[in-house]
């Protein structure tokens, strides 16, 4: 964990991670929002079409998973709200070690907070609209992957908003054209998945892009944040 | 005459399409056109008025100076 | 400023220099626009002679097909412009990125339109799907995007810098989107409607179209110069350059 050249990089990196743990710990109210809202919006799917099974059936992994993002998207907005408040952000900016890799453990931080959760519950989403269970582990899969890669992209665009006052509508604006691709592969898989076709391509797909995103999505970030709050 | 200005017009019985998509390229672009000629003349006005503003002050007080802001 | 720009390019970059450059070279432009789109708009309306596929039906490419272009145009302008403002600072940059995004929204705008009025006719429905249509929607919520963000900051420039960042990430965006959703069409439907076939344009066709596309463009010229001319003034507002304008606009 520790690197010899440069001692204290991973030590600087855990501080982060457990600070943004903790705090969000404390604050375990806010998360279990994003998971009481998938819960109501899943529940008024088979409210709003009707109790058929196969119909619900049919639906259930695209529902879910255009669930669990929009749950997502309404705890983005939080990603750097309070830091950049306090003011702790700053400090970050400033700090020797590298941006990109403290704003990672950050994203890290959030996706552990508010997507885990989500993930946890998928299974129970799933079942309330009869998904067959042979397709819940793909769907565990797709989620694993899709959800990092969100919270990676969503990064990116809660540092540019940084600078600004309102952000949420703003920030589900800039999303939507960046996950499209995401919802797509995920529910290609699924979709395939739930036929009996082999799954494997999107989801490798979807690996690929994350790989991606692991590495670029921080750097953009950081340039992203010293442009927004560069004044 | 007026028939072939008729036929023209029906456009083979597709008007209801082909005329309702040059409108409506027509009136965006005319909308683009305008805003910011209302922008730039907004804009001057505010900027006269302001500079009226900064000089009656600038009398009243005595000062001579044209201090800029 | 490195060496190798030329000096002129330098000059032109000042915010008066600009002002003036396009003031002069604006209205060449909205004319030349005017007669080339009414000589088109003749040619394609008038001369060309109705499809024997289509009827007249097809006489909305003649403006479908140059917005669409133009959308992707401005959107490559954009990103261009963007780009040289985030990595040299330029201010006119800046103004640019920013000025063309509307512009961009307009064109794209249209394009859904006059697409979806096309399509009703040929394929019997307004909306489809596809590969082509989707990435035009997505483009259109880039630009929304853009501007949105460009306007939730109190100050232009660094809301400008901002913006241009989203472009950027934009331009790796759309080919992306398009790629998806070719792969979703073909997973989810056997055979998807052929957009444009094979079929080779007539000359009697091809001329108008190409003449739009150059009025189209030499329209967006235009368009940019007013806007940008409008933004420079209200950025540099406090300056003498900008308080002369005013004063003799109302001599005038």
């Amino acid at each position: 964990m520790t690197d010899t050249r440069r001692p204290g990089l991973g030590h600087a990196c855990m501080a982060v991670l457990r600070r943004d743990l903790t705090l969000a710990w404390r604050q375990r109210g806010d998360m279990v929002l994003p998971v009481l809202y998938a819960l109501i919006v899943t529940s008024l799917f088979p409210f709003a079409l009707g109790p058929e099974e196969a119909l619900l059936r049919r639906i259930a992994a695209g529902a879910v998973l255009v669930t669990v993002l929009l749950a997502m998207l309404l705890a983005l907005d939080a990603m750097f709200r309070s830091d950049i408040e306090d003011g702790s952000l700053e400090q970050l900016m400033l700090a020797p070690q590298p941006l990109a890799l403290m704003l990672g453990m950050k994203i890290l931080a959030h996706w552990l907070a508010t997507a885990v959760p989500l993930i946890v519950i998928a299974p129970l989403l799933a079942g309330m609209l009869h998904l067959p269970p042979p397709v819940i582990p793909v769907l565990l899969l797709a989620l694993l992957l899709a959800t990092p890669l969100l919270s990676l992209l969503g990064g990116v665009l809660v540092a540019l908003t940084a600078g600004t006052r309102r952000s949420g509508m703003l920030l589900a604006l800039m999303l939507l054209p960046l996950c499209v691709p995401v919802v797509i592969f995920a529910a290609g898989a699924l979709a395939a998945a739930q036929e009996g076709l082999p799954w494997i391509a999107p989801i490798a797909w979807l690996g690929a892009a994350l790989v991606l995103a692991v590495v670029l999505a921080p750097l953009a970030c950081a340039a992203a944040l010293r442009i927004a709050l560069d004044s | 005459m007026s028939g072939s200005l008729q036929s023209f017009f029906a456009m083979g019985g597709y008007a209801a399409y082909v005329w309702p998509a040059y409108g409506v390229f027509f009136t965006v672009l005319l909308i683009d056109w305008l805003a910011p000629q209302f922008r730039r003349r907004r804009l001057l006005r505010d900027l006269r008025g302001r500079m009226a503003r900064q000089n009656a002050r600038n009398e009243r007080t005595g000062r001579k100076s044209t201090a800029s802001t | 400023m490195a060496n190798w720009i030329p000096l002129w390019l330098h000059k032109l970059s000042s915010p008066p220099v600009f002002y003036r450059f396009a003031g002069t070279l604006r209205p060449w432009a909205i004319a030349l626009a005017l007669v080339l789109g009414i000589v088109a708009m003749y040619g394609g309306l008038v001369l060309a002679p109705p499809d024997y596929q289509q009827g007249n039906d097809y006489r909305i490419i003649f403006i479908h097909v140059p917005s669409a272009w133009m959308s992707l145009f401005i959107y490559a302008v954009m990103g261009i412009a963007a780009f040289i403002a985030l990595v040299w600072r330029i201010k006119l940059a800046e103004v640019v990125a920013m000025a063309s995004a509307p512009i961009g929204a307009a064109f794209t705008f249209i394009t859904l339109v006059t697409g979806s009025l096309w399509g009703a006719r040929m394929w019997g429905t307004w909306w489809t799907w596809d590969a082509r249509l989707t990435s035009e929607l997505v483009l259109l919520f880039l630009y929304l995007g853009v501007i949105a963000l460009y306007h939730s900051f109190e100050d232009r420039r660094q809301g400008a810098r901002t913006a241009g960042f989203l472009a950027l990430i934009g331009v790796v965006n759309v080919p992306i989107v398009h790629f998806s959703v070719n792969w979703w069409n073909t997973l989810h439907q056997g055979s998807t409607i052929r957009l444009l076939g094979p079929s080779t344009i007539a000359s009697s066709m091809l001329w108008p179209l190409l003449t739009m596309m150059a009025a189209t463009k030499f329209y967006y010229f235009a368009s940019l110069f007013g806007r940008v001319r409008a933004d420079l003034l209200a950025l540099e507002s406090g300056k003498d350059w900008v308080r002369q304008i005013a004063e003799n606009e109302v001599r005038r």
